[in-house]
């Protein structure tokens, strides 16, 4: 299926990034080469359809439908293939109880910004998260309690299992081993063997999980929790433990997080503060927080792979922000579709 | 396969995987929260009967996303239920005791909650009132290890008094049963309009004795009044009547008329009952703890499962059930299975502790009465032509206070309604050691 789209190519200069970094709900790129360019995807839940921003400009290049029935499909989480070429979506409807068509996983060529293949995904998917070999996708499927995985060449699901009530973030380790999908009625993130295909365990993490995030080693998961205010800091390597947890407060609703590419700063969306929350990884303690201009109810969050730009999706004020790091400040603000969800930076690669 | 409560309920068994049970805590002993659900009573009438058909099914709903839940972890889990029966509510009570339950839930009614409040203290076990909303409960008939989720009458007062203040209705009559809790609430109302709503006052009020009904003078009273808002300070059925005598004796459409929300009063069947006897007056607005079409906050889903679970909207009872249920279950699930009193209230009742009712913020306790705080509903019964099913019933046109105030104190946004400390007159501490 190809989308009619407006295509206005943009470029950032010694867009550099050196590592692994980590998008929203864990999911990590390789490195982008001289010359690559960026764009933003957001997610607007409302509007049934994807806007493109380009970040040279930070300008709306264009918008992907998803649906030609707003208002009655959502897309909602999004996630990145490890080259940042392609975007996955998560489609669903507003109507939990009832299985559509529409539930499935929508993946969008960064290139052309067509669609490039479309998954069944039944039983509401909200999240999803790429395998770092980009072979796999996984969703959490929020009104069947499951989390699914599905293979990427053949577009069919090849697990299902079974997690809390209200599936919401999945995320994969960097190394591959473990999916991790957060349940909001349940407090629990469950912890998924990828290799040995088991459920290792349910860790109790904080009130109303919502999204998950790895460190860039893959040490360490950030799960946080939007009616308990805090992120849960689980150690990978100790059993999947949780050792710490981040106040942000009872009214900042945490939503996505993303660390950034140095791996100094974790990114929080605080949906209920209309901030974002930035956490000192040495100290896992709050070392800014953002208000100042910020649109209203940021609930995705993003940064460019150079980890020169950060991008908020604000739900209640249909814009993305952008934060320049150096200043910890907000820079400008973007009109977008209805009911901005979530926000990726995809790759647009240099020729040749 | 959509999740349902019923399927859950199937597929329990397979939640129990080894590898799974071999990395979960353990928690040590069964956990056992007791129910008392609403007696059956043929004669208290049709609304009485939707409370025990709603508390009813929101307890299956309840115990299949509960011990869902517990399974995750390891935990043993069951709610037990027992139904009072010729009015027993102690022996009922005393049966959840003795089959292992560490707290009790129940309450429908002021007298319910006050003789379940009354027991509780003296067995040193936990309590959580359901429904029942006198403030004297929360103040001088206290008790110290009651914990009231149904939100207070000066809750729902402070709601309705600061949305028609506020929506610049100045002339307010009152009718009020004659009651201990008809002028009780008739005098917190009037607190509300002098001390938290200025610009409204009183322009009459008629005081009818339960089940006495005002007719045509009340229709005069009012009319020749010239309020401008209602408050109806009734039970149900005399909610109801007096709905009646007031369209019948030519009110006009444009005053508004609301009621206390008791129970039965924030049913579909109460709003459909209410436009029936009253096809302008009756299709007001009215306060509630919870609405069946919240959309936002997870509400969604939650409200989802159990319409697909029942075929119906969640209502008020139902909704209370869970989230006692979830009050004490969280009390036990947070803390590795601890479920002593005293363990249980310092977890309800410790101010880091958090609890989702589903309405987008986290709540607590207020200290000096055991109140949860919440944030209340605003809803519109529908007119005819779109009260076309019973989920539709019902508008939601509003949240009370809004919870969504960037830059402000959630705890002081969530006390905007309710008695504050320096109001109460409970003088029972929680026994928390």
């Amino acid at each position: 299926m190809t989308y009619g789209f407006l295509v206005r190519r943009g470029f950032v200069g010694a867009a550099l990034a050196s590592g692994l970094l980590l998008g929203a709900d864990g999911l990590a790129q390789t490195p982008v080469k001289p010359g690559d360019t960026y764009r933003i995807y957001v997610a607007n839940e409302y509007n049934a359809d994807i806007t493109v921003i380009d970040t040279a400009t930070d300008t709306v290049i264009g918008a992907i439908p998803i649906s030609g029935r707003p208002g009655l499909v959502r897309p909602r989480g999004m996630a990145l293939s490890p080259d940042g070429t392609v975007v996955y979506v998560s489609v669903s409807d507003f109507h939990p109880e009832f299985e559509v068509p529409e539930d499935k996983i929508v993946a969008i060529d960064t290139r052309t910004n067509t669609v490039l293949q479309e998954f069944r995904a039944g039983g509401n998917p909200e999240r999803v998260a790429i395998s770092p070999d980009g072979k796999q996708v996984w969703a959490s499927l929020e009104a069947i309690a499951h989390g699914g995985g599905y293979d990427i060449a053949t577009g069919t699901q090849f697990v299902q299992f079974r997690v809390g009530i209200e599936a919401e973030g999945v995320a994969v380790s960097p190394d591959g081993k473990w999916v991790y999908v957060t349940a909001e009625a349940t407090h629990t993130t469950t912890v998924y063997d990828v290799e040995n295909k088991r459920i290792l365990k349910h860790v109790l993490v904080g009130n109303r999980p919502r999204c998950v995030a790895f460190s860039l080693d893959g040490t360490r998961a950030y799960v946080s929790a939007e009616i308990g205010g805090t992120i849960s800091i689980i150690d990978v390597t100790r059993n999947h433990t949780v050792v710490a947890n981040v106040n942000l407060g009872l009214d900042s609703r945490p939503v996505e997080l993303v660390v950034d590419p140095a791996g100094k700063y974790l990114y929080v969306a605080g949906g209920g503060t209309s901030a974002i929350y930035v956490i000192d990884l040495a100290t896992n303690r709050i070392a800014h927080i953002i208000k100042e201009r910020m649109g209203r109810r940021p609930w995705g969050v993003t940064i460019t792979p150079d980890g020169k730009k950060v991008y908020t999706a604000n739900g209640l004020s249909d814009s993305v922000s952008v934060i320049d790091p150096e200043c910890m400040c907000v820079v400008k603000n973007i009109s977008v579709g209805r009911g901005a969800h979530s926000v990726q930076v995809g790759v647009v690669p240099a020729r040749g | 396969m959509r999740l349902s409560f019923a399927a859950l309920a199937v597929v329990l068994g397979a939640m129990l995987m080894p590898a799974a049970a071999q990395e979960i805590p353990m928690f040590g002993h069964p956990v056992r929260i007791g129910v008392l659900l609403p007696e059956e009573k043929p004669a208290a009438g049709p609304l009485w009967a939707e409370i025990v058909k709603s508390a009813r099914e929101g307890l299956v709903a309840t115990e299949e996303d509960f011990v869902f839940n517990a399974e995750l972890v390891g935990m043993d889990f069951k709610a037990i239920a027992e139904s009072p029966v010729g009015g027993d509510l102690i022996a009922a009570a005393q049966k959840l005791l003795d089959q292992g339950a560490f707290a009790i839930m129940g309450g429908y009614t002021n007298v319910e909650a006050r003789t379940l409040g009354v027991w509780a203290e003296q067995k040193g076990i936990p309590f959580v009132n359901l429904g029942a909303t006198a403030d004297s409960l929360r103040n001088d008939q206290c008790s110290a290890t009651t914990f009231h989720l149904s939100p207070s009458a000066a809750m729902y007062i402070d709601s309705i008094v600061g949305w028609y203040v506020r929506s610049g209705l100045r002339q307010w009559y009152f009718v009020v049963e004659d009651s201990e809790e008809g002028r009780a609430q008739y005098e917190r109302m009037r607190w509300s309009m002098q001390e938290r709503h200025f610009g409204a006052r009183e322009v009459g009020r008629m005081n009818l004795a339960p089940g006495r009904a005002g007719g045509a003078n009340l229709a005069n009273a009012v009319r020749r009044a010239n309020a401008d808002v209602v408050v109806l300070l009734q039970g149900a059925t005399d909610q109801l009547t007096a709905l009646k005598d007031l369209e019948a004796g030519g009110v006009p459409a444009t005053v508004q008329v609301t009621g206390f929300p008791h129970l039965e009063a924030q049913l579909r069947q109460f709003y459909r009952q209410s436009r029936a006897a009253a096809p302008n007056l009756g299709t007001g607005h009215r306060a509630a703890a919870w609405e069946a079409s919240i959309d936002a906050y997870g509400a969604r889903e939650y409200n989802a499962r159990y319409r697909e679970r029942w075929g119906v909207p969640m209502e008020t009872p139902a909704w209370a059930i869970y989230h006692g249920m979830r009050i004490l279950y969280e009390a036990a699930f947070f803390t590795g299975g601890k479920t002593d009193p005293k363990s249980v209230m310092r977890y309800i009742m410790d101010p880091g502790s958090v609890f989702d009712l589903h309405k987008g913020v986290g709540t607590s306790f207020r200290p000096w009465d055991r109140q949860e705080r919440q944030s209340l509903y605003l809803i519109k019964v529908n007119t005819p032509a779109r009260a076309t099913n019973l989920l539709n019933e019902a508008l939601l046109v509003g949240e009370l206070p809004a919870i969504y105030m960037p830059g402000t104190n959630l705890v002081e946004r969530l006390d905007q309604i309710g008695d504050l400390a320096n109001r109460s007159r409970c003088r029972k501490p929680t026994p928390l050691r």
